[in-house]
């Protein structure tokens, strides 16, 4: 009895010690993640993308109702502000009315002019549609997961737009799901060029809501309101997409509010140019 | 005898209900909630449960799974910094278990007033490893937003897992 006591004892013993261990154990490994992840292996990523791929019909399923909820409350919100939004709206038909007469003029200015020059206008480009199945909930990452990956016709590097505007870059390609790094992830670099001088400059984000204009030539005289579009250097990266306009600037600290609302994403667009002659026909979701 | 291996599983099933929640917990914190006001960031969900399950039930929710927990919604989240979460996780039960013995029949206020000491210590830390790795002093502002919604909802997710805790833990 008193042998088995103790043998009891010895075991629980043991047991405190593994308990007492655990904790610093657990606490190590995750410093060695920490490390290991900044050295961005392709381990990581390739894990990445499978746990993504693997939970993408569970987020798939939770993503749909959430955005039914969030419609069916916006719509409750818009009832409220009828009158304003006609307003706005009458307003905003005057002025595109006036638009649509400068673009009927430049478009048969452009076909004049291109007619002149026999211009090679480039191939057509690949646009696939994608619903928003995760976002980055923490306060440091910003990107969205979208349901459509390589499958699709999604590859690394392509442009994520919405009507508006540019929201970022697809970093990250699984076989059914895609990441799209947001303008305002800190790790985000687009380069664009900004105003009618056409200055090319790096969009980098900083985790605020408005992305920063770095490497802009001194003294280059950016203005608040200055129209910034993607530039072209990048390979597959198609240029002249609209991305925000400058919202403030303050000696050499230029900030971009992004065309975009990235807080309130749905579905985005898949955009690439250059390589459509590699890639499937896009697939376009029916929903 | 029969019934004894049923119980068994059950009692298993039921073991297994705080890591569980914290799980759906963590899926919840991605799917887009589309909430205006909740752009900065969400409320840290898996905080919550983790934090719920710590103070009534540590035994349930051992280092290892914290561990998991934290990797997993590292994972999902696409953030570069992998671990950080499963050390946020860790420091937080670390810091509950130090106060928890005075937490017991205490009103609900102070287990509320423990989340916001324990949520602003596991943003706090993440806020400052996540500037050490990026070398750059990040703005504390999406930190200190997520920390107050995180708080400010904490009583809602107390009460659903009070409820899944009465209901299903009882036998456990």
């Amino acid at each position: 009895m008193r042998e088995r006591s103790d043998l009891f004892l010895r075991i629980n013993a043991s047991r405190m010690i593994a308990q007492r261990l655990a904790v610093p154990f657990f606490v190590v490994a995750a410093l060695l993640l920490i490390v290991i992840g900044k050295a961005d292996l392709i381990v990581i990523e390739r894990t990445r993308v499978a746990v993504s791929d693997l939970m993408a019909p569970i987020l798939a399923a939770l993503a749909s109702p959430a955005a039914s909820v969030a419609s069916g409350v916006h719509h409750v919100e818009g009832l409220f502000s009828l009158y304003d939004e006609n307003q706005r709206l009458r307003e905003d038909n005057d002025r595109l009315m006036h638009w649509q007469t400068v673009a009927r003029r430049l478009a048969l200015e452009n076909a004049q002019l291109r007619a002149l020059t026999h211009y090679q206008p480039h191939g057509a480009s690949v646009e696939i549609a994608a619903q928003i199945i995760a976002n980055s909930g923490g306060a440091f990452a910003r990107n969205v997961l979208v349901d459509a990956g390589a499958r699709d016709g999604v590859a690394r590097g392509q442009a994520g737009m919405t009507g508006e505007g540019l929201i970022g870059r697809v970093a990250e390609v699984g076989e059914r799901t895609a990441r799209i790094l947001l303008l305002s992830d800190l790790n985000s670099r687009i380069p664009v060029v900004v105003g009618d001088a056409g200055l090319h400059a790096i969009l980098a984000g900083d985790n605020s809501a408005e992305p920063l204009l770095l490497f802009l030539p001194a003294g280059a005289g950016v203005k608040v309101g200055d129209r910034v579009v993607t530039g072209g250097a990048e390979g597959v990266f198609p240029p002249d997409l609209p991305v925000g306009t400058v919202s403030s600037v303050d000696g050499d600290t230029v900030r971009v509010a992004p065309y975009a609302e990235l807080a309130r994403l749905d579905y985005v667009r898949i955009v690439d140019l250059g390589l459509s002659a590699f890639l499937p026909r896009p697939l376009v979701p029916s929903r | 005898m029969r019934i004894g291996i049923f119980q068994r599983d059950a009692e298993t099933a039921n073991r297994l209900i705080p890591f569980l929640s914290c799980f759906a917990a963590l899926v919840l914190s991605v799917v887009p909630l589309h909430v205006p006001g909740l752009a900065i960031a969400t409320p840290a969900f898996a905080l919550m449960a983790v934090y719920h399950w710590t103070v009534y039930r540590p035994d349930l929710l051992p280092p290892a799974a914290l561990f998991v927990l934290g990797v997993a919604l590292d994972l999902l989240d696409g953030t570069p910094y992998l671990g950080l979460s499963a050390l946020a996780f860790l420091a937080a039960r670390s810091f509950v278990l130090v106060g928890r013995r005075r937490a017991v029949n205490r009103p609900f206020a102070f287990v509320w007033a423990g989340f916001l000491a324990t949520a602003a210590f596991a943003i706090g830390l993440e806020w400052a490893m996540t500037s050490a790795i990026s070398m750059s002093a990040l703005s504390p502002r999406p930190f200190v937003f997520q920390t107050v919604v995180t708080v400010a909802a904490y009583p809602i997710a107390d009460y659903l897992l009070a409820q899944l805790q009465r209901g299903l833990l009882r036998r456990a």
